[in-house]
């Protein structure tokens, strides 16, 4: 069976596949960094958007940091048993970061019902509209991560397409990465 | 290329560490994500001592320190050839460059030619709302000094319908130091009140003038119509 080319050619020192890869995060840099620089603009030249701040749910948050690092975790390990060949224990690592990946999106369902239920929603000013769409943007990243899981896992299980865990893997850790800023900004500084 | 999900980079002064990283087991991922943990509980617990310099360092600089930590221990970020880094460091450096180069328009929101009254009064309204607006006692309520500041941007410090902001407005607000604009029977002491607390539309004027009923207590708001119609050359 022929390979992709992206599996097989290293042009570039890394596998191509890797590479672009890499090539996405940078743009999602520009995308989030874009972003959450326009937020902290706004966040610091208005002054009443403390007292709109307040209104988060720090425990929500913090709980659902507390998912996606340990998502990160699992996807980490799940590149460890890859690497050593292991396509049926990479495979059920990355079970687990999906289950922690739809752990988030619950929690995150339910924390936007209760405060879309008070009247914040996503017209209410600008920094629920921040709010909303950071998240939501992220939380859709949260989504393509977990399909994307679920297909490279399948491969795995077959000990087929190792290489790909640790692709999608980093992809996962940089989903992290912005939840990882996102949290003091939208939960901690009030 | 083999079937190994991990390959390294030929970036030569790496060689140690990757051979390091290569005998890296589960404990020491474990062991990371612990570290992650415990900095999360300070950074969720640093700004509850509600001391800013403690907030900003707890949540932010904690912030940085997971982030390199995920980088470096799970997205094996430094042992991936040079360029890889570099072309994310740019990606990053023009997200700076956006900030540094928006910034300042954004976040002020005067400048020397200029001011952005819309967000001026947004703040001030806002402000007012959340109950921490400029409302004090009107006993030492300076209603020249509000007038300035507050009103100035379109009115003009003096009320001769010269602020900054006039010459974009149409209808342009008057100049309440001439004479023909209180000539108008229809300009009583209630009609400014109202306009004042009201908005324009309230008395049959441009929406541009604004309410700001919410902004001041009904003392302070007699107070400023007082102080409009003492422009009123012929009211001595
Ligand atoms: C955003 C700019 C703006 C600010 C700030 C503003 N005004 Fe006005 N104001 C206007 C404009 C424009 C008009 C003219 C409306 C018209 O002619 O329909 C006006 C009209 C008025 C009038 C005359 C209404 C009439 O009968 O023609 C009064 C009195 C007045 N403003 C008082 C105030 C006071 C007091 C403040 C501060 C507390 C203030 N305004 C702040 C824009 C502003």
């Amino acid at each position: 069976m022929m390979k992709p080319v992206a599996t097989t050619r290293s042009a570039a020192g890394i596998s191509t596949g890797m590479l672009a890869v890499w090539w996405l995060l940078a743009s999602e840099i520009v995308i989030f960094g874009g972003l959450l620089a326009s937020y902290i603009m706004h966040r610091l030249a208005h002054p009443e958007w403390a007292e709109y701040a307040s209104h988060t749910n720090t425990w929500i948050g913090t709980l659902n940091t507390f998912v996606l690092l340990s998502s990160s975790l699992s996807a980490v390990l799940a590149h460890h048993a890859a690497e050593k060949g292991d396509g049926k224990k990479a495979a059920k690592y990355l079970l687990v970061t999906i289950g922690g990946a739809l752990t988030f999106l619950v929690v995150k369902s339910i924390e936007w019902s209760i405060e879309i239920h008070h009247g914040y929603t996503i017209t209410a000013n600008g920094f629920w509209a921040f709010y909303y769409v950071a998240a939501g943007i992220h939380a859709s990243h949260v989504i393509v991560g977990a399909i994307v899981m679920g297909w490279v896992a399948w491969y795995a299980n077959q000990n087929r397409e190792l290489q790909r865990v640790e692709m999608v893997g980093v992809y996962w850790h940089f989903v992290d990465i912005v939840w990882i800023f996102l949290f003091p900004l939208l939960y901690i500084a009030k | 290329m083999s079937d190994h999900a991990h390959s390294h980079g030929g970036s030569e002064g790496h060689e140690g560490h990757g051979e390091e990283h290569a005998h890296h087991g589960p404990e020491h991922y474990v062991r990371i994500w612990v570290i992650l943990l415990v900095l999360l509980a300070i950074s969720v617990l640093g700004p509850m001592l509600e001391i800013q310099v403690i907030t900003l360092v707890t949540a932010f600089g904690i912030a940085v320190v997971k982030a390199f930590l995920v980088c470096k221990y799970f997205m094996h970020l430094d042992v991936q050839p040079k360029y890889v880094l570099y072309f994310l460091t740019v990606a990053l450096a023009f997200m700076l460059l956006f900030f540094f180069a928006v910034a300042p328009d954004v976040m002020n929101h005067e400048g020397q030619n200029w001011t952005n009254v819309a967000a001026q009064e947004h703040i001030a309204r806002a402000l007012a709302e959340q109950g921490h607006g400029a409302a004090g006692e009107a006993g030492d309520f300076d209603a020249a000094g509000v007038f300035a500041t507050t009103c100035g941007p379109c009115h003009g410090a003096g009320g001769a319908g010269d602020g900054a902001a006039a010459a974009a407005l149409n209808p342009r607000p008057a100049n309440f130091t001439d004479p023909a604009f209180w000539a108008d029977s229809s300009r009583t002491h209630e009609h400014i009140l109202t306009v004042i607390r009201d908005g324009g539309p309230a008395a049959g004027r441009s929406p541009l003038m604004a309410a700001f009923g919410a902004q001041f207590d009904e003392a302070q708001l007699e107070a400023l119509a007082r102080f409009v119609e003492s422009l009123n050359p012929n009211a001595q």
